[in-house]
Parts: C-alpha cells; sequence; structure tokens
C-alpha cells in the first residue's frame, strides 16, 4: 500500500540523515580524511535518492483529490516529518560545504582539530547504506572534486524543498503528531544503555579504577589463602 | 523552517568578529611542532588522546602572544566560555583553571560560528536523546524546556523522536571512546547556547548589534573593554585588506559625529514650555474663540474677523506680532504697519529687499535670472536707487555668487538683513507710538450670546445639491433675489 511505502522510506530516509548527522560531526577534527569524505559522499547520495523517490510519492497521494479525510491527515504528518528530515539534511549539507572548505585535506596548510575521535565511521555509513560493510575506493584527491558536487547538491536539495513548498500546500499547525512528549522513553529502551554507563563512568574514573584493582586483588588474595589452607589440610 | 539554513543578519563571522579570531587561536593551538601538548586521558580501560592541561594551554598563550598570566587566564576563559574548549572533569563550569584539570577541543561542527543560532528542532532532538539515555531523568530546566518545545513544535513531534532514536542507534556503531567525546562534545554545545539558569549566556547581543545595519561599525569586547574590530569576512580566513579601510572609516564617522552640534534637552524643553504657555490663550480650541466657534454656532464671522488681510486686526493678533519678529513678518497686516514704521525711519529698503529675496526663493525658476538682475539694480549695486547696507565680507560673497545666479545666490544676504532687522528695528516698533497705538485700536469681537433654544431660531440650512443648482439657474437669474432662505 501506498502509506507503507511511504513510511518506509521516510524511515529509511530517517535514517540516512542521523547518520550522516554523525558523518558530519567529525568533519575538520581529527578523525577526518579522505576515506570520511567519501563515506559522507555515499552517504548524502543514499539520502538523496531516498528523499527524491518519497517525495515523489507523497506529492501523488497528496494531490490526488478523492483522498479519505483519516489518509489525508495521515500523509499530511507524513509530509510534515518528510520536510523536516530534508531541512536536516540540508543544513547539515551545508554545514559539511563550510567546513569541507576550510579544512582541506589536499594541501594542509591547516592542522586539523585535534579532539580525541580517532576511529573510523565505516560502519555508520554502512548502517546508512543498509550494507554490511563499505569498500574505500577514493582517489588522492577526492575532496576536491566531492565539494564542488556538494555544492550542486546543496543548491540541489534547496531547489527541491522549494518546489516542495509549492506544489504542495501543507499548513503545518493543522497536523497532529502521533508521538506524545516523553514517547521517547516508551519503547526503543535498546538504546538507553549506550549512556548510561558512559556518562557515569567518566565522573570518577580514579576512584573506580582504584577499587576495581582493590578489589581484584582481594579476590587473588583470598583464593590464594583459601589454596593454602586446602593444601596445608591436605598435607 | 526548524533546521534554519540562513542565519538571520549575514554571515556570523562578520557580525562577530571575536568568534573568528578564537577559531584561529583554536587552530594554531594544533600545529603539531608548535601547538599545546597533548596527553592523552585515562579511563577505566579506554584511552583516549588528546586532552590537554589547563596549565599547559596558560603557558602556550603566554609564550605565543607575550602576555601576562592574567590576561591569559582571561583569553582562555575566554574560551571555554564560548565553548572551545571543554572540561573534561567537571563539564557545567565553563572556566580555565591553570592546573592540570584536564580540557579537550570542541569539534568544528559545533563550533559556535558554523551552527549560528542554533535551531529549536536540534535542540528538542538533543533533549530527546538525553531523555533516552537517562530513562527520564532531565534537569529541572531542561524538563522545562522539553515541555515548551512540545508545545512549539508538537507537529513535528514525530521526527523528534524518530531522529533521536536513529542517531542514538548509529552512535553506537562507534567506538566506546568516540562516543564519549561526541556526547560531551554535544553537551557542551548546549551548555552554552542554552545555558542553564543563573549562567549569563555569552552569546547575546544588544539589539543594536544583532541588525544588519550594525554591520560596517564591529566593535570587539576583549577583556570587558571594546576596541575597534576588524570586519572580517570568512570564518577561519585572515583578512587583511578589509581591516585597514574599515579603521578609517570608522575614525570619519567619529570626527563627524563630534562635530555635530547638540542641545541639551533641558534647554528644549524650556523653550517647549515657553512657547506652549505664551501661545495658550491664542490657540481657539484650549481658550475658546471669539466671537463664537463657526462649527458650533454656525456662523463665520470669526474667519471673517481673522481674515489674512482685515482693516481693523482683533487684539490677539496685534499681541502676537510682539512674541516674535517672524509672527510679524508672517502677518499681512503685521507686515505691512512694519513697512509703514520703517518708511518713517527711513530703512524700509531692508524690507523691501527681505521680500524680494523672498520672492526670488519661492518663485519661478524662469524668473530667477531676471529676477536677481532686478535685485542687484535695485538694492545692492554701488549708487543703487535703494541701496542696502550689507557688511562687505557678505557683499563680496554675494557678488561672486551672482556670476552664476541661482535661486539661493541671496541667502547670506537676506540672512544679514533680517538679523539687522530684528535685531535693530523691531524692537524700535514694539516700543514705538505706533504699535501701541494698534494694540489701543485693537477689536475685542464680542462674543455672541447663546440662544436658549438655537435650533428653533435660527433654521440650519443644508448646502443645496449641484444637480439642483444648475437645474435653478435660469430660474434664479428670472427669480431675482426672491428665492432666498429665511434668515434671522
Amino acid at each position: 500500500m501506498a502509506r507503507e511505502e511511504c513510511k518506509a522510506l521516510l524511515d529509511a530516509l530517517n535514517k540516512a540523515t542521523a547518520c550522516y548527522h554523525h558523518l558530519v560531526l567529525t568533519v575538520g577534527s581529527s578523525a577526518d580524511s579522505q576515506n570520511l569524505r567519501e563515506e559522507l559522499q555515499k552517504t548524502r547520495q543514499k539520502a538523496q535518492e531516498l528523499a527524491v523517490a518519497a517525495r515523489a510519492q507523497l506529492t501523488a497521494a497528496l494531490r490526488d483529490r478523492g483522498l479519505g479525510a483519516e489518509e489525508r491527515a495521515e500523509f499530511e504528518r507524513l509530509w510534515v516529518a518528510f520536510s523536516g528530515c530534508l531541512d536536516l539534511l540540508e543544513a547539515d549539507m551545508r554545514r559539511a560545504l563550510a567546513l569541507g572548505t576550510a579544512f582541506p585535506l589536499h594541501a594542509p596548510r591547516r592542522p586539523l582539530v585535534h579532539t580525541g575521535v580517532t576511529g573510523g565511521a565505516a560502519g555508520i555509513a554502512a548502517r546508512a547504506l543498509s550494507v554490511r560493510s563499505l569498500r574505500h575506493e577514493a582517489e588522492r584527491d577526492f575532496d576536491v572534486n566531492d565539494l564542488r558536487e556538494l555544492e550542486r547538491e546543496v543548491l540541489q536539495v534547496g531547489e527541491m524543498i522549494h518546489d516542495m513548498e509549492m506544489k504542495v500546500n501543507v499548513p503545518r499547525w493543522t497536523v497532529q503528531a502521533r508521538q506524545a512528549a516523553g514517547a521517547e522513553l516508551l519503547s526503543g529502551a535498546g538504546a538507553s544503555s549506550v549512556g548510561g554507563v558512559s556518562t557515569e563512568g567518566r565522573r570518577r574514573p580514579c576512584d573506580l579504577s582504584k577499587a576495581l584493582a582493590a578489589a581484584v586483588f582481594s579476590a587473588v588474595l583470598l583464593v590464594a589463602v583459601a589454596l593454602a589452607v586446602c593444601v596445608a589440610k591436605l598435607s | 523552517m526548524a533546521a534554519g539554513p540562513a542565519p538571520p543578519g549575514g554571515c556570523p563571522s562578520a557580525q562577530r568578529p571575536h568568534l573568528s579570531k578564537m577559531e584561529r587561536v583554536v587552530v594554531s593551538m594544533q600545529d603539531p611542532d608548535q601547538g599545546v601538548k597533548m596527553r592523552s586521558q585515562r579511563l577505566l580501560i579506554t584511552v583516549i588522546p588528546h586532552a590537554v592541561a589547563g596549565s599547559d594551554i596558560v603557558e602556550w598563550l603566554i609564550q605565543k602572544y607575550c602576555i601576562s598570566e592574567e590576561e591569559a587566564l582571561h583569553l582562555g576563559t575566554l574560551l571555554v566560555r564560548h565553548g572551545y574548549l571543554y572540561p573534561l572533569r567537571d563539564p557545567l563550569s565553563l572556566l580555565l583553571q591553570p592546573d592540570d584539570t584536564p580540557y579537550r577541543f570542541q569539534t568544528p561542527y559545533f563550533w559556535t560560528s558554523t551552527q549560528w543560532p542554533a535551531a529549536e528542532l536540534d535542540y528538542a532532538i538533543y533533549l530527546a536523546k538525553k531523555n533516552i539515555r537517562k530513562q527520564g531523568a532531565l534537569v529541572d530546566h531542561e524538563k522545562e524546556h522539553y515541555n515548551q518545545l512540545h508545545r512549539k513544535i508538537s507537529h513535528t513531534w514525530d521526527l523528534v523522536v524518530m531522529q533521536a532514536r536513529e542517531q542514538l542507534r548509529a552512535a553506537k556503531q562507534r567506538r566506546k571512546g568516540d562516543r564519549l567525546v561526541i556526547a560531551c562534545q554535544e553537551q557542551t554545545f548546549w551548555l552554552v547556547h542554552r545555558p542553564p539558569p543563573g549562567v549569563p549566556s555569552v552569546l547575546e547581543q544588544g539589539p543594536e548589534r544583532g541588525s544588519c545595519t550594525a554591520r560596517p561599525r564591529t566593535w570587539i569586547s576583549t577583556g570587558g573593554r571594546y576596541v575597534l574590530g576588524a570586519t572580517g569576512r570568512g570564518g577561519l580566513a585572515d583578512p587583511c585588506a578589509g581591516h585597514l579601510t574599515g579603521l578609517v572609516s570608522q575614525i570619519e564617522y567619529c570626527r563627524k559625529a563630534l562635530g555635530r552640534t547638540r542641545v541639551k534637552s533641558s534647554v528644549c524643553l524650556e523653550a517647549y514650555l515657553k512657547f506652549s504657555s505664551q501661545h495658550g490663550p491664542h490657540d481657539p480650541i484650549m481658550s475658546g474663540c471669539l466671537p463664537s466657534n463657526p462649527w458650533i454656532a454656525d456662523s463665520d464671522t470669526y474667519w471673517v474677523v481673522n481674515a489674512p488681510s482685515v482693516a481693523a486686526p482683533t487684539k490677539l493678533r496685534v499681541d502676537r506680532w510682539g512674541f516674535s519678529f517672524r509672527e510679524l513678518l508672517e502677518d499681512p497686516v503685521g507686515r505691512a504697519h512694519f513697512m509703514e514704521f520703517l518708511r518713517k525711519e527711513f530703512s524700509a529698503e531692508n524690507l523691501s529687499f527681505w521680500e524680494a529675496c523672498e520672492e526670488l526663493r519661492h518663485g519661478g525658476q524662469a524668473q530667477v535670472p531676471a529676477l536677481v538682475d532686478a535685485v542687484y539694480e535695485q538694492f545692492l549695486a554701488p549708487g543703487a536707487a535703494r541701496w542696502v547696507n550689507i557688511d562687505s565680507h557678505t557683499m563680496e560673497r554675494t557678488l561672486e555668487g551672482l556670476r552664476r545666479p541661482h535661486r539661493y545666490v541671496l541667502d547670506d544676504a537676506q540672512l544679514h538683513i533680517y538679523m539687522l532687522m530684528k535685531k535693530d528695528s523691531y524692537p524700535r516698533f514694539l516700543k514705538s507710538d505706533m504699535y501701541r497705538g494698534l494694540l489701543a485700536e485693537a477689536v475685542v469681537p464680542p462674543e455672541t450670546k447663546w440662544r436658549v433654544f438655537p435650533f428653533m431660531r435660527k433654521p440650519r440650512r443644508s448646502s443645496p445639491s449641484p444637480a439642483l443648482l444648475a437645474s435653478m439657474e435660469p430660474a434664479a437669474a428670472a427669480g431675482g433675489p426672491r428665492g432666498g432662505d429665511g434668515e434671522a
């Protein structure tokens, strides 16, 4: 059904946008490299494909006059989420362009900012493209051409957004979102374990390591004492 | 929409050059040879590189910019408060401690100039993520913001929840150390852009700073003092060319501003009060008008009595001639009487000259050359019939200007004669017998008595419609004055 397809496309676009956001975070930092720029390019191209497909479907659905009121409300809700997602993507692309120009990789006159992030982000790009792993096949001066392409794509996305606004008239204030405040707490509990340990663990690094060392030492000591007692008893 | 791609008021770095300066400092700190010494931060099992100690930063700043320790400390604190550095142990206190408390650099994505202004949708997504991570235990002000945002952008709440979940899932793909660092970076960013209550926001600017028109004159605050700043163009580029011209234009502007005449408001207000008290009795609305208000009593005696050229001026009018010279000259009757007075004193040519100059100024463009010639012949030429007494300096200037005559060529001379009359003849006029005679003769129109039943005695007449008038004309011509209205 059209609604399910639209929802699937929107979910995929949402995933691609989130992954793109994570990749753009590290542009200009110590984790920046040709690989990262390549991953950025692949992710945003995938996001753009999804956006075009979703837009076509949604526009077709919303321009259909013979749509029931409930269905229409549903499509409008999807439309608002879709345009918001596209705005986020465009903003991130603009920032990527600005940062990529400011921190060029090909002639490093300017050192990259040491932020402490060193790992690769291949996993994120793979997640965005829904593949298992990503192969890097970029040439040396990849980012120079990439920036030019990025500029063009930013303009394209901007035009797409403008087109959307002109063609379909959805007043945003009439749309009722399905999720209420605090809805993120209900499901998605799998993501909660990510930060719970991390934010606490940083508060007391020294004490915790010392406590752990002390615990391990005392455990070893007890085991040694028990063994000695057994040996003494047996012999 | 929510993500706000184009910041209002132009490029943020042009508006706030202190940000681009801070960025340059941060980037020069990254130099592998001459930058700040980096250490590693050791947590339980993860080791995260690129931590710097506060004392190292202060030392580096002192060495690089040759400044005192106090100033280096202050500069470092500015960097921390604007979010370019963040403390690792106590993320909420944005200060630079000159000991070995570890700090780390913020990623360029979260620099203040990249993200200006921070969008509400982004903040909503951040709060939703934090909500998920902390299982709903948000800080008070964050809870408030959360509810506020939910009310404001409730239509996009689906997107907020979806993005929050997806971003957390995407973050899981990173190594643990990277995840921690990114979480800290985001937290610092939002601490700077949405500070908790009680912490002053570094990003506030006054209303005049935020407008586009304020752009050519930029001031940066370093250490609490305001100095002229360069109008920087790009975020991280080095603007040398625009610097000097910007400063020169600043100096010109300040010089002109100093030269402007300013009147103290006390003086202005005094003059205003004097005017109001003097003209109070003359105002028809404030003090009533004699004989009667035409709009109420339906008779135009008031206008007739106060016509521009009337034989017997009212007392109020004659009083007004005494207020200022301008009032006297503007009233035709007053001017005529003044002219008569001047004739007696044999200085009537002054007023004639003044009148001729006025005619030149307000007359038609085509008559200007002819009029200028006539005025010159009559008043200014040596040996003229009615020669006016102008000082030599003004006369020279006027004669110079007469070579290329235009409307305002006689302005200097006119002003000179005007001041002469005002200082000399006008006070004598006011003390003269003529003026006193006028005051004594002036009419005070009697107030019309109110009739008891005004509506019965005086029938209202409506003005006849033009259509009727047109048809009535031949009849009226034949009928004579008989076809009139009953009038009392």
